[in-house]
């Protein structure tokens, strides 16, 4: 499993566990835009998504993607959300303030809801409990998502 | 749950992109490790995800490379020292661990602490000095002034 390699429209997929594990700023060197924009579709200003960009490749959590079974850029898609959401939460208690959904949002489409999920940070739990539907649906509507991204 | 249920359900969106909870973290681990299909189809959803964060890449400034440099061997140069620590802790030196090396330098390093220590010690040094030179003098002139308050005395006697 630990050898896990693929290739997919040319797009290289590195194999998850090597023999030499990779150095942070090898990591850095591949990675970094991708983790920079999802940060900045997180949290916008720049100076604190800089900020996270480099909690997440110092982090000691990042060599632990050496041994995730999947794709590395995987493991950092979700080292960089979760720093960024953990920033968020942070800033939101500073301002005494909470997430909110505006009153009259009807919309339940997939990219809404993983847009509320991913970005916004709510647990599927909490995105079903906001737009009254199951959490299977809030699931459903990420596989959805992606299926209509790789179709498009 | 079959294969293709367990695909549509959108749990392993959900893993992928870290909204699983821990439990439900390893179900899906178990049940992709075990089944080849949902393998596959995970390394090409991974693909998917990466593919779509990808076009909203933003190249970070190249200070913040220079950061991350700096801070990764600040903890690298940490964890070497802490191996060592641990290393000579944990084992007695041995002889042929050591190189012989020839020194042709004429000075020594010592300790911080040092330079106060020798101050104060100057210092206490010069206050013996003075108080002993004092007393001595002090001492000998009282001795010459029994010696002159005795003189006459042994006159008189005489």
């Amino acid at each position: 499993m630990k050898e896990l390699e693929r290739t997919n429209n040319g797009t290289a997929a590195h194999p998850v566990a090597t023999s030499k594990p990779l150095t942070s700023l090898e990591i850095y060197d591949r990675y970094s835009a991708m983790a920079y924009g999802i940060i900045l579709q997180i949290i916008p200003q720049q100076h604190l998504a800089q900020e996270i960009l480099v909690n997440v490749f110092a982090s000691p959590q990042l060599q632990a993607c050496n041994s995730y079974p999947f794709s590395f850029a995987a493991c950092v898609i979700k080292l960089a959300r979760s720093k960024a959401i953990d920033m968020k939460k942070r800033i939101m208690e500073l301002d005494n303030s909470s997430a909110t959904l505006p009153a009259d949002d009807n919309d339940k489409s997939p990219q809404r809801i993983f847009d509320l999920a991913f970005r916004q940070g709510f647990t599927p739990d909490e995105v079903a409990q906001k737009l009254f539907i199951s959490k299977s649906e809030v699931l459903k509507a990420f596989h959805d998502f992606f299926k209509s991204y790789r179709n498009s | 749950m079959e294969t293709r249920d367990f695909i549509e359900s959108g749990i392993l969106e959900s893993y992928v992109l870290g909204l699983t909870t821990d439990k439900e973290k390893e179900f899906v681990l178990e049940r992709v490790l075990t089944d080849q299909d949902l393998t596959d189809y995970t390394l090409e959803l991974e693909a998917d995800i990466m593919s779509y964060f990808n076009q909203g890449s933003v190249p970070p400034p190249p200070e913040v490379r220079e950061i991350i440099q700096l801070r990764t061997t600040r903890r690298d140069i940490q964890k070497k020292k802490h191996v060592y620590e641990n290393k000579s802790s944990e084992q007695p030196p041995k002889k042929d661990e050591y190189l012989e090396i020839e020194v042709n330098d004429t000075h020594i390093k010592v300790h911080k602490w040092w330079r106060p220590a020798f101050i104060a010690v100057f210092i206490l040094s010069k206050i013996f000095l003075i108080a002993a030179l004092y007393f001595y003098f002090k001492a000998a002139s009282q001795e010459q002034e029994i010696e002159k308050l005795r003189a006459p005395g042994i006159e008189t006697t005489k």
